[in-house]
């Protein structure tokens, strides 16, 4: 069994939809936030292609594939884009929102106990994917193999 | 450099790109107009023979871009009797199906011509070459050129000509204006109605005339100069397609991008794919990576081949890139011509098999 550590978040009512509440793990930074539905997510701080702080990156919905010339938009507090290349999660999945092959974002459970936010945390960090530099080949950058 | 007998003649070889050009001027292309305008260009001194308008800087250093010793017996340039082209090329190098594409017509009506004249040029040109070319031989397949600067009179071209079992793709000159430009659209609803590929390949005046594009930025310095900048047109015009759209306004028309070689795409696929994973919603109607979304749609003629030392690191580029996008071409009769025997000798059977004949018959309609 894997020894976990609980990081206090704070109170439930003050995490909330379209912005991050930053805590620490060691060297790990996470934030935590809520999906529109209300799921709390709480995900590290660093995209899986280069390597950015992610949550500085712009939280909230993306246009959706759409007609040629028209526009729709959607996923209110549900995409994340990093603030470096532009690449956009899904954070209700974790994974990159158009290229379902690359590396997801690593997110964490979290519990909510007596009105309080905690994320379970691997204490080891072997238990980390790779640290992406995005000039690894696929195996070791975290990508998904492609499907056959 | 020819391949064994054995393995050509089990290969089946469709040529995406073969040249004719018009012999005796505008008064071959007489019969094929109405007098009054038949009177209109030859008070004007209109000259036909040729690509007109390439000024002496850009005039090939060898004195012809048609190869001198294509010429034939009657003489004329290389390229304007057909009996010489069927012997010389179709039989005497082993093409099943070479496709005629007049770029001397493009050139016309591109931006030789005015918008009017070119309506009436393109058709006689049209008519001229499915009249008196394709019935010589069943191997001649043709991709008649449309009056461009005339969105509404090209796309009425493409559905006449389109009727007729030997035009497999509509020449399309290129403008000033990029191709996913809505301008295009009538004779992009057309030629996918009529199944046919939209054929995209330089008409020589490029960025010399007002109205054709500009390649680069300021002028060229002479014609090797301006010969190596050609694949930069192809570049813009097939990123322009992908981000505007094309590819999903008209999900059944394919591109075929003729003699602008082939290299220049790996790394312009790789790059929009990189760059459509973070600016996606730039162009949402792109829905899938521009890679995926050019498969099957988009193709590659594949001369002029690039030479590399080691021919193997050619193979695994066609390997990167995909093979499945590319045809074989010849640009006979021209001077820089790929001929089937000695071209792309070193790629697997079935590689070569895709690239002579495979994928000309997804991108061609050659029913």
């Amino acid at each position: 069994m894997r020894r976990t550590a609980r990081i206090d978040a704070g109170p439930a009512e003050a995490i909330l939809a379209g912005r991050f509440t930053m805590v620490t793990a060691g060297t790990r930074r996470i934030g935590v936030t809520r999906l529109a539905n209300g799921e709390l997510r709480a995900l590290r701080d660093r995209c899986p292609h280069k390597g950015a702080a992610i949550c500085q990156g712009l939280l909230g919905g993306t246009w959706l594939p759409s007609e040629p010339g028209e526009l729709r938009y959607g996923r209110a507090a549900e995409i994340l884009a990093c603030p470096w290349h532009g690449f956009e999660y899904d954070l209700a999945s974790g994974a990159e929102l158009f290229w379902p092959q690359g590396a997801g974002l690593r997110l964490y459970p979290t519990e909510t106990v007596a009105g309080r936010v905690f994320v379970i945390v691997p204490e080891a960090r072997g238990d980390e994917p790779p640290e992406a530099r995005g000039d690894e080949p696929p195996e070791a950058r975290g990508d998904r193999p492609p499907e056959a | 450099m020819d391949l064994p007998a054995e393995a050509a003649a089990a290969e089946m070889v469709i040529d995406c790109d073969v040249h004719p050009i018009l012999p005796g001027g505008l008064d071959t292309l007489m019969r094929y107009m109405p007098e009054a305008w038949n009177e209109r260009f030859r008070r004007k001194g209109t000259v036909l023979a040729g690509t007109s308008g390439v000024p002496l800087r850009f005039q090939h250093p060898n004195g012809s871009v048609p190869r001198l010793d294509a010429r034939g017996p009657k003489g004329g340039v290389a390229g304007s009797d057909p009996h010489y082209l069927i012997a010389d090329l179709l039989d005497g190098h082993g093409v099943d199906i070479a496709l005629l594409n007049c770029i001397q017509a493009g050139a016309v009506s591109a931006a030789l011509s005015g918008a009017e004249e070119s309506v009436h040029l393109a058709r006689a040109y049209n008519d001229y070459f499915m009249q008196e070319w394709l019935p010589l031989d069943p191997r001649l397949r043709f991709a008649p050129t449309v009056p461009v600067q005339d969105p509404e009179a090209a796309a009425a071209e493409v559905l006449r000509v389109g009727r007729h079992a030997q035009v497999a793709a509509i020449s399309l000159p290129l403008l000033n204006i990029q191709m996913g430009n809505r301008w295009y659209w009538p004779i992009y609803a057309a030629a996918q109605e009529m199944d046919l590929p939209i054929y995209l390949h330089v008409t020589g005046i490029e960025s010399l005339i007002a109205g054709t594009p500009a390649i680069t930025a300021g002028s060229f310095d002479s014609y090797i100069d301006r010969y190596l900048a050609m694949p930069q047109l192809a570049e813009s015009s097939l990123r322009n397609l992908v981000f505007s759209g094309t590819f999903e306004r008209f999900p059944r028309l394919r591109f075929v991008f003729a003699e602008f070689g082939f290299l220049w795409l790996l790394p312009l696929l790789w790059r929009m794919d990189r760059v459509w994973r973070g600016l996606r919603h730039d162009v949402p109607w792109v829905t899938r990576p521009p890679t995926e979304t050019l498969r099957g749609r988009c193709f590659l003629t594949t001369q002029p081949v690039d030479e590399p030392a080691d021919p193997r690191d050619l193979e695994r580029l066609i390997t990167l890139i995909g093979a499945e996008m590319l045809c074989f071409s010849s640009d006979y009769p021209h001077w820089d011509n790929d001929m089937p025997g000695a071209t792309l000798r070193f790629l697997a059977p079935a590689q070569r098999r895709r690239i002579f004949a495979e994928n000309p018959r997804r991108a061609l309609r050659l029913s």
